[in-house]
């Protein structure tokens, strides 16, 4: 039977442009976040957040595509692949926001010309930043925008996977993309979410999420790739307890992990460790952490990536895995110390310490509003 | 090329709602509440439209719980961005919470789960050009794998006021008719009858061309999908459903109900569209 896997990967977030600097990045442990200003009528609000490095706030129209190149060059360079496989290659855009950040630029540019201005009369169409990519890269297989929220990229890898599984393609370029616009920033300033001490997924003192930014891409393809990482399996399913929160008794978080791990062929004892979700949220950490003792009797090391990038909404899926990955094939896990660092109401507690970690299979969660629930099963075996 | 054929891809059931729309819009909720049977609070056009088409397809049957549903959209939901952006950038408020929500346009598969008792997976999908094609291909991939059993695809695309402005941002012309859609298939894995069996995607003319040669003229009829105007490839036979029809981001999800209600038992259509750049996308719907 064929697999999909891991080739060439690029990575950029508040830790790094590329991959290998995040993953230099994660012995200092998770940086404080920043304060961003967004102006809002007549005042200013600071919102807390963790923006890509090296690339300031700064001339939004172009600033996607600045962040987005080099990534996709990465990935496509650490791929060997012909010019007759990239022009087969398909692409799998997962996103949240899309472009919303340019499109936004434009509009508030307009306005200042012309107080009727309308929003949104260029970048409109849902996939039209997917079929730019495309052109730019010279990829003339087909391309998807996966928009399902915060699981939008993971959902992009397991078609991307199967697509590649059932021979329909022989490569494909995920994108995970999430650049900072106002609408997501005031929109969870609204919801009340955002934590200016930063992330502490199940921790007591847990106050929300911080936004993040992130680039990522990875290629994957039906020959072994370096890192001998791929997907063994994954699973989504639709939560309908409400549109933007888990069901908190867990029953529909250990759902979607059990299906993962039942397409896996495999059993709870089997995993080495779990990346938890972890927004930090009241509700949703509570939802996870029922899910996780359904489906554990014993938990397993767990880590959160989200307390050292911020969240970066849908593409965070690609994102915490080539970070995991990387991490993992360095040898170790990465630790949060001092969060979670004792089994606190919500009875689990995350990695505190470097833990040496071997080949096998890891699980990775992730879940989004409008009841999206995901979860990936990788394996480096 | 990429493919999704299999054996069973079954028609269960199919539904559409279109209105062309030049003034004041449609009122949907009477027609929400008259076809779901109940009203649904706290949404807007665009999951309205979602609700009401998905509503049509199913027409009061219960599907299997973990039926999946995929949803593609031109641009989502409209009418929520544009409120949030002019609150935001011209108002200078913050976003309601309810508004900011919702423009995830997933928003609208999870009112159509939880409608209908629905926890399979869930995908919001688009491409510029492809928006149905992909869904549907994703849909007949996960059936083909066995990964689901059951599968609602459907599309929704908004209009908003003033019209004239919508206009541009769809890049129609200045007198174009503009219509409001949602058109929804179930398909199953077992059944008989009607069936989607084949999705394709093409890099180039050349590929679709020789992939065309295997089909029947005198039984396959080719659907006219976008882009494909002069382009009569070499089936004889054409079905035009957009002609008449209002414009739309997502008109290509129209073609299977429009030419299942008018083909003859055994018939098949080949629908193909192009993104203007040689590339194309076709599927197959035998009656």
């Amino acid at each position: 039977m064929r697999r999909a896997w891991f080739h060439g990967a690029g990575l950029h977030t508040s830790l790094g442009a590329t991959l290998s600097d995040n993953l230099d990045a994660l012995p200092a442990g998770p940086p404080p976040p920043g304060m961003t200003p967004v102006p809002l009528g007549d005042s200013v609000e600071a919102v807390p957040s963790m923006l890509l490095s090296g690339l300031p706030l700064e001339d939004v129209e172009t600033r996607l595509w600045r962040a987005l190149e080099p990534v996709v060059e990465a990935a496509l360079a650490g791929s060997d692949l012909t010019p007759a496989q990239r022009a087969r290659t398909a692409l799998f855009l997962g996103t949240s926001s899309l472009d919303i950040s340019v499109t936004e630029a434009i509009y508030a540019a307009a306005l200042k010309t012309d107080p009727g201005a309308h929003p949104l009369m260029t970048n409109a169409a849902m996939g039209g930043l997917a079929e730019a990519i495309a052109r730019r890269f010279g990829l003339r297989g087909p391309d998807y925008t996966i928009n399902t929220a915060c699981t939008s990229s993971a959902n992009a890898l397991i078609y991307a996977d199967a697509m590649i599984r059932e021979g329909l393609i022989d490569h494909a370029l995920i994108v995970g993309l999430e650049i900072f616009n106002v609408i997501t920033a005031l929109g969870f300033q609204s919801l009340a979410l955002l934590a200016p001490s930063g992330m502490r997924p199940f921790d007591a003192a847990r106050a929300g999420l911080v936004l993040g930014e992130g680039v990522s891409a990875l290629v994957i393809g039906a020959t072994p790739g370096p890192s001998g990482f791929h997907l063994r399996a994954g699973a989504n399913l639709c939560d309908t307890h409400g549109v933007s929160a888990a069901n908190p008794d867990g029953s529909t978080v250990a759902a979607v992990m059990q299906q993962a791990l039942d397409a896996a062929g495999l059993k709870a004892a089997d995993i080495l460790a779990v990346k938890a979700h972890g927004t930090a949220s009241l509700l949703n950490d509570e939802a996870e952490a029922a899910g996780m003792h359904r489906v554990f009797a014993i938990v397993p090391p767990m880590l959160a990536i989200k307390p050292f990038i911020g969240h970066t909404f849908g593409a965070c899926g690609l994102n915490e895995l080539l970070l995991v990955c990387g991490a993992i094939e360095r040898g170790c896990l990465p630790p949060v110390p001092g969060i979670s660092a004792e089994p606190g109401e919500l009875g689990l507690m995350l990695n505190q310490t470097w833990v040496p970690v071997g080949r096998g299979a890891f699980l990775l969660n992730y879940f989004g509003f409008g009841g999206n629930n995901t979860s990936l099963v990788v394996a480096n075996d | 090329m990429t493919e999704a054929r299999i054996a069973g891809a079954y028609i269960k059931g199919w539904g559409d709602y279109v209105c062309e729309e030049g003034g004041e819009l449609t009122d949907l909720k009477p027609i929400l509440k008259a076809t779901l049977g109940q009203p649904v609070r706290r949404i807007g056009r665009f999951i309205s439209l979602a609700l009401i088409g998905a509503a049509r397809c199913l027409e009061g049957k219960t599907p299997p719980p973990d039926t999946a549903v995929y949803f593609t959209t031109g641009s989502g939901d409209f009418e929520v961005t544009v409120e949030v952006m002019e609150h935001l950038f011209r108002d200078g408020f913050p976003p309601k919470p309810l508004s900011f929500i919702n423009t995830v346009s997933n928003a609208a598969c999870f009112y159509v789960a939880k409608s209908f008792g629905l926890t399979g997976r869930s995908t919001c999908i688009g491409s510029r050009a492809f928006g149905f094609e992909t869904a549907l291909q994703l849909a007949l991939l996960d059936l083909k794998m066995g990964t689901i059993r059951s599968a609602l695809i459907g599309s929704a695309d908004i209009v908003l006021q003033p019209v004239a402005i919508h206009r541009q941002r769809l890049a129609q012309a200045p007198d174009a008719p503009l219509g409001e859609a949602a058109h929804w298939l179930w398909l199953t894995a077992d059944g008989e009858g009607g069936a989607l069996p084949d999705c394709r995607f093409f890099a180039s003319r050349e590929d679709l061309m020789a992939w065309m040669g295997g089909f029947d003229p005198d039984s396959t009829v080719l659907g006219l999908g976008e882009g494909l105007d002069d382009d009569r490839f070499s089936l004889s036979r054409t079905f035009d459903y957009r002609t008449g029809r209002p414009y739309y981001d997502s008109r290509t999800a129209a073609a299977p109900s429009a030419f299942l209600t008018q083909a003859g038992s055994g018939e098949t259509m080949l629908h193909v569209s192009t993104d203007g750049a040689g590339r194309y996308a076709a599927f197959t719907v035998r009656r």
